[in-house]
């Protein structure tokens, strides 16, 4: 008898509510399971949508901030996972710089982890100007030679500055979107950059001091 | 505007990121100032250098990996949450026997308890789900249905905005000619069709979108005057629509919330003929 008690029990319809008005027959659930909302099938599927287009950003930050393939590759597969796990909170209409900020996180977690000394040790400041004569940027040389020469000198710019030339000029993120990445107000994004561009052009301007 | 204002702005002026009136007035300084302007044109020769430095375009494996970890991430969700269930299960017993044997008065009261809820249900819930039983088979294969799209990669046999691809294919296919519309203009764009299988017939089932989800409408000919009150449904967190117009049953299908899927029915039925 207790069995079969509990047995019916455990039966719970699954509308718990049922109520009709003329021509109208309203069916709801009174008691909502949060498990079964998000829908594994549909939850990959929109998120796929929405981000798989933002790979190539996604994998140019990381190549740009970690400047190697393998590590680039890692990082952005552990990136799409954080962000498929916390999709759930992206309400935006712009999926890449919600992206690109947990590409950002997942590889400055990454280089904390593997390699402190990108992010401890200042780059030098007297002795990192490039082995080149001339790299006047614009004019000068050709243009697969200057992009190889560029890289060496962005390569050689501590990650902050990095990062924030690639995002601006690669990416061609707004001011509001590179704040939103990089973590920053947004009234420091012009300061930064004009930071960066000096400390890069510092680097491009060849060793006889000639101004460009 | 001094050049000490002048250096400080000429980055975002180079941007695009001031306003009219301030880059009007960087403009007039340029113009009049020989230093800032170089310091301009060193600022744009440069950004045009960075532009010639590499993009790193992701390896084509790359994807593939993504997408197969995510999946491997639901599944081991999925097995998380059925032992997790499974445990919970187990001690309710396991508490449940400890009650009964040790604990007399409880075991009555539990006793009475169970016994008022089973004939609270008897009287009350079952009757009622038995009434509407029918159409409860339907929306759970209708659910079944949107979801096994979305899951097995098979949401669209024929992908097309166009309703004149997504029509003639359907036609083709089936022994009825169902409406198609792409309703992009009302926010739910057309995305595709595909044939699918419901109430032992085949059935046409068009495909939209709602920003990030989708939107599966089923259509097949209505059979009898006898269900002609249009439904809306809340199940499993899906929300369904169902109505009739002229010779269809319509079942729209959705993870939206219950004012898109009208908003959605309300589109559709707009573009139907009226009679």
């Amino acid at each position: 008898m207790i069995m079969a008690a509990r047995l019916e029990a455990q039966y719970v319809p699954e509308p718990e509510d049922f109520d009709s008005t003329i021509g109208i027959v309203n069916f709801s659930v009174l008691k909502k399971r949060p498990e079964q909302l998000a829908t594994p099938g549909n939850e990959i599927m929109s998120f796929e949508a929405m981000m798989l287009p933002h790979m190539d950003a996604a994998y140019n930050l990381a190549r740009w901030l970690l400047r190697n393939d393998n590590d680039a590759q890692d990082v952005v597969q552990e990136a799409y996972l954080r962000a498929f796990r916390s999709f759930g909170g992206f309400h935006g209409s712009n999926g890449r710089p919600w992206l690109l900020t947990i590409v950002r996180n997942t590889a400055y977690t990454w280089m904390k982890k593997n390699r402190a000394v990108d992010l401890t040790s200042p780059f030098d400041e007297e002795n990192p100007v490039l082995e080149i004569e001339s790299a006047n940027p614009a004019t000068l040389l050709e243009q697969s030679e200057q992009g190889e020469l560029v890289r060496q000198a962005l390569d050689k710019l501590p990650a902050e500055f990095r990062e924030i030339l690639v995002l601006r000029h690669l990416e061609g993120l707004s001011y509001k979107e590179i704040a939103e990445v990089a973590d920053l107000a947004p009234g420091t994004v012009m300061s930064r950059l004009a930071r960066a561009r000096a400390k890069l052009m510092e680097f491009l301007r060849p060793r006889r001091g000639k101004e460009i | 505007m001094n050049c000490e204002e002048a250096i400080k702005l000429v980055g975002g002026y180079l941007d695009g990121e001031l306003d009219a009136m301030t880059s009007e007035q960087i403009e007039l300084h340029l113009d009049g100032c020989s230093q800032c302007r170089e310091a301009y044109e060193a600022d744009r020769n440069l950004a045009r250098a960075i532009r010639s430095a590499p993009y790193y375009k992701s390896p084509v494996e790359l994807s593939r990996q993504i997408q197969s970890s995510l999946r491997a991430e639901v599944n081991g969700r999925a097995r998380q949450k059925l032992s997790s269930h499974r445990r919970a299960l187990y001690s309710a017993k396991e508490s449940t026997r400890r009650l009964v044997i040790f604990g007399p008065d409880w075991s009555w009261m539990a006793l009475a308890a169970a016994l008022a809820v089973a004939a609270l249900i008897t009287f009350t819930l079952v009757p009622r789900s038995h009434q509407r039983s029918g159409e409860q088979f339907l929306a759970t294969q209708l659910i079944a249905s949107h979801v096994r799209s979305l899951m097995a990669n098979h949401l669209t046999d024929v992908v097309s905005s166009d309703q004149h691809t997504v029509k003639p294919w359907l036609d083709a296919k089936l022994d009825f000619a169902p409406a198609v519309f792409d309703l992009s203009n009302d926010g739910f764009p057309l995305i595709g069709g595909r044939l699918d299988y419901l109430e032992n017939r085949p059935v046409a089932a068009l495909v939209y979108q709602r920003r990030k989800h989708f939107i599966n409408l089923f259509i097949w000919p209505a059979e009898s005057v006898m269900t002609t009150a249009d439904k809306t449904m809340s199940r499993q967190g899906y929300q369904l629509v169902h109505w009739i117009d002229g010779d269809f049953n319509y079942w729209a299908v959705s993870d939206v919330s219950e004012g898109d899927l009208e908003a959605f029915r309300q589109a559709f039925e707009k573009q139907l003929p009226r009679r």
